[in-house]
């Protein structure tokens, strides 16, 4: 069985920042939390855009600020 | 005696006295150059010729007529990179008003953030329209009233459905006129705007083009195909070396920066895909490529054709050329090709290319010095002075001091500013008869200039420009102190990665716990507000941070003690 959207985010965030998925929830701050600037937020982004098959627009990029705003993002493209 | 120059312009290379004038003519020149649009995903989202996007700008500046505003009065642009953009900026400079470029507010997580920042540069410069993407105009109305009431703030709809004066009564700017402004740092409340000229303009697009073309006895139009940016139109590189492609007449592939940060390849890929090109990025671009693409990722990149790689606007790190010029030469990049620049915002963008056509060279720094700080054995010719430049090594008296001795880099030539819009105090201090004092230290060598370090403690973080005291500020104001705790901020350089922010803060706390919780919301605010990512905080006891008499903190003698890691850290 293929993993939850959210558990793919969850893995790149972790693969991607070297903090361990336990210490990730939806309250993770990305840049005080995980350590990521602009630039690295965008590529970790992009590998879940390439992995999920999914586009963010600029409009969301911009109010993305933890790991919850994030996996609300990717929920609205996979409605349950 | 180190100050060097250059032969000037004939007058035939610089016609018009202003850049409408100037643009309106080249593009009737090459009729059908004209710029593309990419989206985030390298796509081609629409292409106009420059003809259309001058006449777009210029019933734009019509409505903006209708609308109150005169010649003079700021324009805030807020928006992507976009055709919406051009037909802001160019028409606001059309009607003589001057177009002030911010950030959108597209990084990631930056909304919260860029109203404050919208506001503070409005403020600070009395705006009379902003012009915004809906998310950011919806948030500005939803944000509480303050004081100063705001200018009216409208998306590119709502300003295209505005009707457009029938006659528009513009006044011929002259070369000495303020053309736009320039911000030098996007932070809250802190903003400082340069007044580029309408001649100083004209004059650095065409310099950076002739110092680009240089080596190919050439000017762009005669060897160039098309230019691929990603670097931001409210940067001094994005913006002059677009205004280069407009008055030279050669094509234009404009993509969002977050395309390149998130997909560098694509970058690549569009000047492989086809024709000889050119692209200009600061140094961080360039690591970014070392640093993302993997092997696989070269496969079937042809950069052959790739003409120049222009890079300025930060240090040039020799780990970064070096690994650049090794990775992207199993792509066929020819390292002769790889051209160092020198520039900033007061001086319009460039003061000096490397022109010569050969591979980048280093030479050490000299011995005795340290260089300004940060650290370097070898440092990059960036080249001489642009066409009609003048580069003096000031030594502190102000006089040229001899080759091969380190001091502050002094220009002057047409591209120098006109001073800081409503900051006579400021412009003195940066003008010195005519002088632009640039802050940066380096030591000229045959007509050529080297860069060690920077003599203000201005940190250059991926291109664009920190203030300590901005963060400084800003950290005191979460750490509850700035009257008996102080903070310091500082950059320490990395290698390749460039200048990494350092912030040490002063507390009154013992508790672990509680040291914890300082330091991740420092990060968190620092980050949100400057979009940079602390790479260490270091919080110490009251008065452990030497300050001077008059109160204010030393940042170059605690920088020295964090790399000796003296500074007593707590927690």
């Amino acid at each position: 069985m293929s993993d939850s959207p959210a558990q793919a985010v969850l893995e790149i965030l972790a693969r991607e920042t070297g903090v361990p998925p336990t210490k990730i929830n939806e309250a993770t701050e990305l840049v005080g939390d995980l350590g990521i600037d602009s630039p690295r937020a965008l590529q970790v982004l992009v590998e879940i855009e390439d992995k999920l098959d999914i586009e963010v627009n600029d409009e969301e990029v911009a109010n993305l600020r933890t790991v919850g705003d994030i996996l609300e993002v990717v929920a609205t493209r996979f409605p349950a | 005696m180190a100050t060097v120059d250059r032969g000037t312009f004939s007058t035939a290379l610089i016609p018009y006295p202003n850049l409408p004038e100037a643009l309106g003519a080249a593009a009737s020149q090459s009729p059908t150059s004209g710029l593309t649009i990419l989206d985030r995903r390298g796509r081609a989202a629409g292409r106009r010729t420059y003809l259309e996007v001058l006449a777009a700008a210029a019933q734009t500046a019509a409505r903006l007529a209708t609308l109150g505003i005169r010649p003079g009065d700021r324009v805030v642009v807020a928006l992507p990179s976009s055709f919406d953009w051009f037909d802001v900026w160019l028409g606001a400079i059309h009607l003589g008003a001057l177009p002030v470029a911010t950030a959108p507010g597209a990084a990631v997580g930056a909304s919260q953030v860029q109203l404050a920042k919208l506001t503070g540069v409005v403020g600070k410069l009395d705006a009379k329209l902003i012009v915004s993407t809906a998310g950011l105009a919806e948030k500005l109305s939803e944000a509480a009233p303050s004081e100063e009431p705001l200018p009216p703030c409208l998306t590119p709809d709502e300003l295209a459905a505005a009707s457009s004066a029938s006659t528009l009564d513009v006044a011929r700017a002259s070369p000495d006129d303020t053309a736009f402004l320039q911000l030098t740092s996007g932070s809250t409340g802190f903003p400082r705007a340069v007044q580029v000229t309408h001649g100083g303009a004209i004059h650095n697009a065409l310099a950076l083009d002739a110092g680009v073309a240089a080596p190919h006895r050439s000017d762009s139009r005669g060897f160039i195909d098309h230019w691929a940016s990603w670097v931001p139109l409210y940067h001094d590189m994005g913006l002059i070396s677009n205004l280069t492609l407009m008055l030279k007449g050669v094509d234009l592939h404009l993509m969002p920066s977050e395309a390149f940060l998130g997909r560098p390849r694509l970058w690549l890929e569009n000047l492989a895909s086809g024709g000889r090109t050119v692209a200009t990025a600061p140094n961080f671009g360039y690591q970014l490529c070392v640093d993302r693409l993997g092997d696989g990722d070269l496969e079937g990149l042809d950069l052959s054709n790739w003409q120049v790689a222009f890079s300025a606007a930060e240090m040039i790190r020799p780990e970064t050329v070096t690994a650049f010029l090794d990775k992207f030469a199993r792509c066929g990049f020819k390292s002769e090709n790889y051209r160092p620049g020198y520039g900033l915002a007061e001086a319009t963008l460039v003061v000096a290319i490397d022109d010569t056509g050969g591979a980048p060279r280093t030479l050490p720094v000299p011995k005795g010095s340290n260089g300004g700080g940060f650290g370097l054995s070898e440092v990059f010719c960036v080249g001489g002075p642009v066409l009609d430049t003048r580069i003096r090594i000031a030594a502190p008296d102000g006089s040229a001091s001899p080759d091969g001795r380190i001091g502050e880099v002094w220009a002057k030539g047409p591209g120098v500013f006109k001073g800081y819009y409503n900051e006579p105090d400021a412009t003195a201090e940066a003008l010195v008869d005519g002088w632009l004092r640039t802050g940066d230290l380096g030591f000229l060598d045959r007509g050529e200039l080297y860069l060690t370090g920077r003599l203000k403690d201005l940190l250059i973080v991926r291109g664009e420009n920190l203030m300590p005291h901005e963060l400084e500020w800003l950290a005191e104001s979460v750490s509850g102190g700035g009257g008996l705790e102080r903070a310091a901020a500082f950059s320490v350089s990395r290698g390749g990665e460039g200048e990494q922010v350092i912030l040490v803060v002063e507390v009154n706390v013992k508790d672990s716990t509680q040291l914890q919780n300082l330091a991740r919301d420092l990060r968190i605010e620092i980050g949100h507000e400057f979009g940079v990512t602390l790479a260490d905080v270091v919080l110490v006891k009251r008065g452990q941070l030497p300050k001077t008499t008059s109160g204010k903190v030393q940042r170059g003698l605690i920088r020295e003690r964090y790399l000796n890691e003296e500074l007593p850290r707590l927690g």
